[in-house]
């Protein structure tokens, strides 16, 4: 390998010269070089080690196509992994390093890996490391063994924006296919955006030029073209990630990720040159004919002094010529046809011209190192040879053609539906989505007044879709003078290491093994085998495969299938995909207020909540604890303003609220509430809350933290389904609630408002509007932490103001604002359950413990039915209370298991030390019959058990006395 | 404007209200205010009062450019007793903002999946559509205007999200060419 002279076209600046370290080499390249064309200028052949044998490996497809080229970069701020070396622009002063290598890419240690092939078959660690006593060993020897390159915990926190952007048509590939659709969907009015992965415009038609610079010409007309035109916008080193419903295309730039909405999208993202399958085609200096050509016409490096040719269609031909064009000695040209097809005709012919043996028949039988060990010569038999006669041919190169696999996932992704065709040797769509187009090599065609001819169709048909142009049914390309592709380019040898996964090294035998041990489909090969399963995502494996597979089991490819080819096309930085979280968080109005008090935020939901309340020198469970004694003793005040808050209007409002509760509420009586849980359709609850009837029409509820904004829209969707005429408002955040909670909450409360808050006016329960320090306020007089509370729901510019005055007022009373975690101790006390705490997502109405919350007799609620099939099978789990004695030393958590028999028998729903009782108590939701008994095993943290003895809850004043508080004046 | 790229605007205390259900479409008709015939529709009034038609029958009614008597003794009587059975108020103590300048265009891309290209460049002073999406992950109404610095956008938000809305939007617009924070007075000038 060394550099040329300049060549038309290249990309490299060579008045910009690189340097930088590879290894322990200092590299000289040019601006516009990547990592692996620098390398190969300077003659490194060896630029990386294979995954599982560390086998020395070069340039394969210098496209990214294989993780050959991966490497660790250190730069300037951080040290990247897993650096694609094929299509990152090198810069100078980098220090770049093989990935997966102990000791260096030249003296990796682990090279003896490769000796030991025979020990490590296809899916061998599925067979192996079963011994308990032996796995921690393994389990560390793997840790050390596996990935690839290496995080650099140092690295300075990047943050990178995602935006949006839109089109009418979006062209993916910018290939003679791609320009020509662009061009002509611009051309008829359509905005273009046109995305390509390299640096440079063309595809193909940049480099593989047949010896001539006319592809190469007509290819760059076509740039220029694009490059000129008022709506077509070009975004290159840019690659669709994947497709996503309704024409969302995620592109990759070097920055950013840009999230693309497009009317209509073109696929013409080409096609993946494909190995051929023989021994020692992962020597160093064997690479595909078209990395040989981007190699020479893009970047001005001869690939190899001399070498051979490995050709199936007349592409492998051009790539001959094109060595000879660049002073390369291209001492033959092994075509594995029987004769050439009818376009190589003329390539033939002037190579024999030029006198360049061409045998046909080929069958390669091995490509063997030479003394560094990249490859040295090339072995090879012909059919009409006699038997067992091989060739050999000194070499320090192999440039195989033997076909090529559609760049079709985003297709796939698109749901397109494919055809096998034969013709082509490859997978073609034949029924797409509408708004999603294909064109060009990806679409089954190959020569490039065809390719250009298609993506015109393909550009004018998307267009047109949109309103622009008139042309609205795509024409059939015509058929293939040649077949591109041979039918099966994969010749086994007694010593194995035809490799057809470079990525995963993964040669002919361990395929069939896979096969012949029962994983003979294409996703189960897949996964046992690990094929296409590494960096490059079998971009130029899967087919090879597939064909092995084929014929395995005796059948066409067609009857096969393909696996699922699921996004991102290519690797994605994890700074892309992160880049910008937006991660929304609601305060409410009484934020600032907690703060000033001195509250320890935790979230609940996507809001912020107090935790509790710092106290000088008291620990968090001091303070915690001292909050539920100032409430049970005195008075609090909680914010709980993140509930949901939603009014319900209209004739058919009680009838809406029967349907969607399971308690009766067409009965509620005007200034009443009433609890209210909601089921879904199979019966498990999803949430809870207060009913309240303001109205004849005019209903209030609350719903819980977490579901406010969820619910709002179910509910929504059910009212215009079921044609009720009910309006519903969602107040959540425009209304501020909290709960005045203690004996003295009534004296408090009433130095603010007129209303009469004796039991007779507001009783337990009630509910009114009134004013609340000069605010609009509804109060409902409720008792979720178990004493006597009001609960005031007002319109938040409001809140601040009354909570001060409810605190100014209630310092008489030594009021304590408490927070979540008193909150949740409080509600323990009573047995009130919290829905997502002490049910989950599949506890059903019936095991909570809450028959008077339900009423089977309505005509109708969500979740009814469900509950009747349930009520008529053995209940699979029910909710418990349980204690343990003051004494106990150690205490469960919540989710430690309730064991019984050895097996596991329930958990632990909620549990904590209640100030008021002096002792543990807590809810587990646990098998049935545990609850007819006494007591509760549970296993904690340690492994070892403890003893619970079963209480039936409210734990604290079960007759509810204390939320009943009469008027004591 | 100075060289930043945006201007934000508080517009937050503007009379406001909305109000819903199958009567109030006539009811804001018989109080004079014009109300547009189209969902996802908003006018501005020669008092300067933007009815916005958020759905078939809920709208938004802000004294945007004037109007604001008028707007609080509405928003009176839709509070009291004498209100229609049909008629039900929405509170609307939003977060609003105006986003306006030469780096709106490139904000919205960051922050929202609605292509507001085309609107920003249509923008009129007194009609335009409303659209109900998602800004920065939080559901919004933005409605394009155009107001005396040129095309913005009009954003409501619930106050809940006002503090992450308004900080995050600070720190998108900061990189996007850095933000003026302008206050705007009742009939429409920016001091």
């Amino acid at each position: 390998m060394k550099r040329l002279p300049p060549v038309k076209g290249e990309l490299i600046d060579r008045s910009r010269p690189v340097q930088f370290w590879f290894e322990d080499l200092w590299v000289q390249g040019y601006r516009g070089d990547t990592i692996s064309t620098a390398l190969a200028a300077n003659g490194v052949r060896v630029i990386g080690r294979s995954f599982k044998y560390h086998r020395p490996r070069g340039l394969l497809s210098v496209a990214d196509h294989d993780a050959n080229a991966m490497v660790q970069v250190l730069g300037n701020d951080r040290s990247i992994p897993n650096v694609r070396a094929d299509v990152t622009a090198v810069q100078s002063g980098w220090q770049v390093s093989a990935v997966n290598t102990k000791g260096g890419l030249a003296k990796d240690r682990l090279a003896i890996l490769g000796r030991l092939s025979p020990f490590l078959p296809v899916g061998f660690y599925y067979k192996a490391f079963h011994s308990k006593r032996w796995f921690p060993r393994w389990e560390r020897m793997f840790r050390s063994l596996a990935g690839l390159g290496e995080i650099d915990g140092r690295a300075a926190r990047r943050s990178t924006a995602k935006r949006y952007d839109f089109c009418d048509v979006l062209v993916i590939g910018a290939g003679p296919s791609g320009l020509s659709a662009a061009l002509t969907a611009a051309d008829q009015g359509a905005s273009v955006l046109l995305v390509e992965e390299s640096a440079s415009l063309g595809g193909s038609g940049a480099y593989a030029r047949g010896g001539s610079g006319e592809i190469a010409e007509r290819t760059v007309t076509l740039a220029l073209a694009v490059r000129s035109h008022s709506r077509i916008r070009v975004l290159a080193n840019t690659y669709a990630a994947g497709y996503y419903a309704d024409h969302w295309v995620p592109l990759i730039g070097p920055e950013c990720m840009i999230k693309a909405r497009a009317g209509s999208v073109v696929v013409a993202q080409g096609a993946y040159e494909q190995p051929a399958v023989f021994h020692g085609n992962d020597l160093p200096g064997v690479m595909l004919a078209s990395a040989a050509q981007r190699l020479m016409y893009q970047y001005a490096v001869a690939p190899a002094g001399r070498v051979v040719v490995l050709t199936a269609n007349q592409q492998g031909y051009a790539a001959a010529l094109d060595g000879l064009a660049h002073g390369i000695d291209v001492c033959a040209v092994l075509d594995l046809r029987e004769e050439p097809g009818s376009a190589s005709g003329v390539a033939v012919s002037e190579l024999i011209r030029r006198g360049i043996p061409v045998h046909f028949g080929a069958i390669p039988v091995e490509a063997a190192a030479g003394k560094g060990g990249d490859v040295g010569s090339f072995v090879f038999g012909l059919r009409a040879a006699p038997r067992r006669t091989e060739y050999r041919l000194d070499v320090d190169g192999v440039w195989m053609s033997v076909g090529f696999a559609p760049a079709n996932a985003l297709l796939h992704q698109a749901s397109a539906r494919m055809e096998y065709v034969r013709s082509v040797e490859q997978f073609v769509p034949y029924s797409l989505p509408a708004g999603v187009f294909a064109c060009g090599k990806v679409n089954g065609v190959y020569p490039l007044e065809e390719r250009i001819s298609d993506g015109a169709d393909a550009g004018a048909c998307a267009a047109a879709r949109l309103g622009f142009g008139t042309v609205s049914t795509r024409r059939l390309p015509p058929p293939p003078r040649e077949c591109p592709t041979h039918s099966y380019p994969i010749f086994p040898h007694a010593r194995g290491k035809e490799f057809v996964d470079f990525d995963e090294d993964l040669h002919v035998r361990d395929l069939e093994n896979a096969c012949q041990e029962g994983f003979d489909s294409s996703e189960l090969l897949k996964r046992f085998s690990t094929v296409g399963m590494g960096p490059s995502q079998g971009k130029h494996s899967n087919m090879n495969a597939l064909r092995i597979l084929a014929r395995y089991r005796g059948e066409g490819i067609e009857r096969l299938g393909t696996t699922t080819a699921r996004p991102m096309f290519h690797p994605v930085p994890l700074a892309h995909l992160a880049g910008r979280g937006f991660t929304p968080e609601r305060r409410t109005a009484l934020d600032t207020e907690h703060e000033a008090l001195g509250a320890v935020w935790m979230p609940a939901g996507n809001w912020r909540r107090p935790e509790y309340y710092i106290v000088a020198d008291k620990s968090r469970e001091q303070a915690i604890a001292d909050e539920v004694r100032a409430v049970r003793n005195r008075v609090g005040l909680i914010d709980v303003g993140t509930l949901g808050k939603i009014e319900a209007h209209g004739p058919d409002a009680a009838e809406f609220l029967e349907r969607v509760y399971c308690a009766r509420f067409a009965n509620l009586k005007i200034g009443m509430t009433r609890y209210g849980l909601m089921l879904d359709e199979a019966g498990i609850v999803v949430d809870d809350g207060v009913v309240g009837r303001l109205g004849e029409e005019a209903w209030y509820f609350t719903t819980t933290t977490g579901n406010s904004a969820t619910l709002f829209r179910e509910l929504g969707r059910l009212a215009t389904w079921w044609g009720l005429n009910v309006g519903l408002v969602n107040l959540t955040g425009h209304y501020a609630a909290f709960n005045l909670a203690g004996p003295a909450a009534r004296s408090v409360l009433r130095e603010h408002t007129a209303l009469d808050l004796s039991d007779a006016s507001l009783p337990y329960l009630g509910i009114r509007e009134a004013l609340v320090a000069g605010a609009p306020c509804r109060i409902m007089r409720v008792g979720f932490v178990g004493e006597l509370g009001y609960e005031i729901h007002l319109p938040a510019i409001h809140a601040v103001d009354v909570w001060r005055s409810l605190l100014a007022t209630g310092s008489r009373f030594h009021i304590q604002p408490f927070g979540v975690e008193a909150q949740r101790m409080l509600r323990l006390e009573k047995g009130h359950i919290i829905v997502g705490q002490d049910t989950d997502g599949v506890t059903n109405a019936l095991e909570v413990d809450a028959p008077w919350a339900i009423r089977m007799e309505k005509p109708f609620f969500i979740g009814q039915r469900s509950l009747r099939i349930l009520a008529q099978q053995p209940r699979r789990q029910t909710l418990v209370g349980f204690t343990l004695p003051p004494e106990a030393p150690s205490h469960p958590k919540e989710c430690h298991l309730v064991i019984h028999d050895g097996r596991i028998a329930g958990r632990v729903t909620s549990v904590g030390v209640s100030p008021t009782l002096g002792r543990c108590i807590g809810l587990a939701l646990v098998e049935p019959h545990l609850a007819d008994g006494k007591r509760l095993h549970i296993r904690i943290e340690n492994g070892a058990q403890i003893e619970a003895d079963i209480a039936r809850a409210p734990f604290y004043d079960p007759k509810g006395d204390r939320q009943r508080m009469g008027d004591q004046g | 404007m100075s060289e930043a790229a945006l201007r934000f605007e508080d517009l937050s205390s503007r009379r406001r209200f909305g109000c819903k259900g199958p009567g109030a479409e006539a009811w804001l008709s018989a109080r004079g205010y014009h109300v547009p015939p189209m969902p996802n529709t908003a006018v501005v009034d020669a008092a300067g009062v933007l009815v916005a038609r958020l759905a078939t029958s809920e709208f938004l009614v802000e004294a945007a450019d004037g109007g604001g008597d008028d707007v609080s003794s509405t928003m009176q009587q839709l509070t009291s007793a004498g209100r229609p059975p049909d008629v039900y108020p929405v509170a609307r103590f939003d977060l609003v903002l105006s986003i306006s300048g030469p780096g709106t265009d490139a904000l919205l891309r960051q922050i929202c999946s609605v292509h507001f290209t085309p609107l920003l460049a249509d923008a009129k002073r007194h009609a335009g559509p409303v659209i109900l999406t998602s800004m920065i992950g939080v559901g919004v109404v933005a409605c394009p205007r155009l107001g005396d610095l040129g095309p913005g956008v009009t954003v409501w938000i619930d106050p809940s999200f006002a503090h992450y809305f308004w900080t995050t939007l600070l720190e998108v617009g900061d990189e996007t060419g850095g933000v003026i924070i302008g206050k705007s007075n009742a009939v429409g000038h920016t001091t």
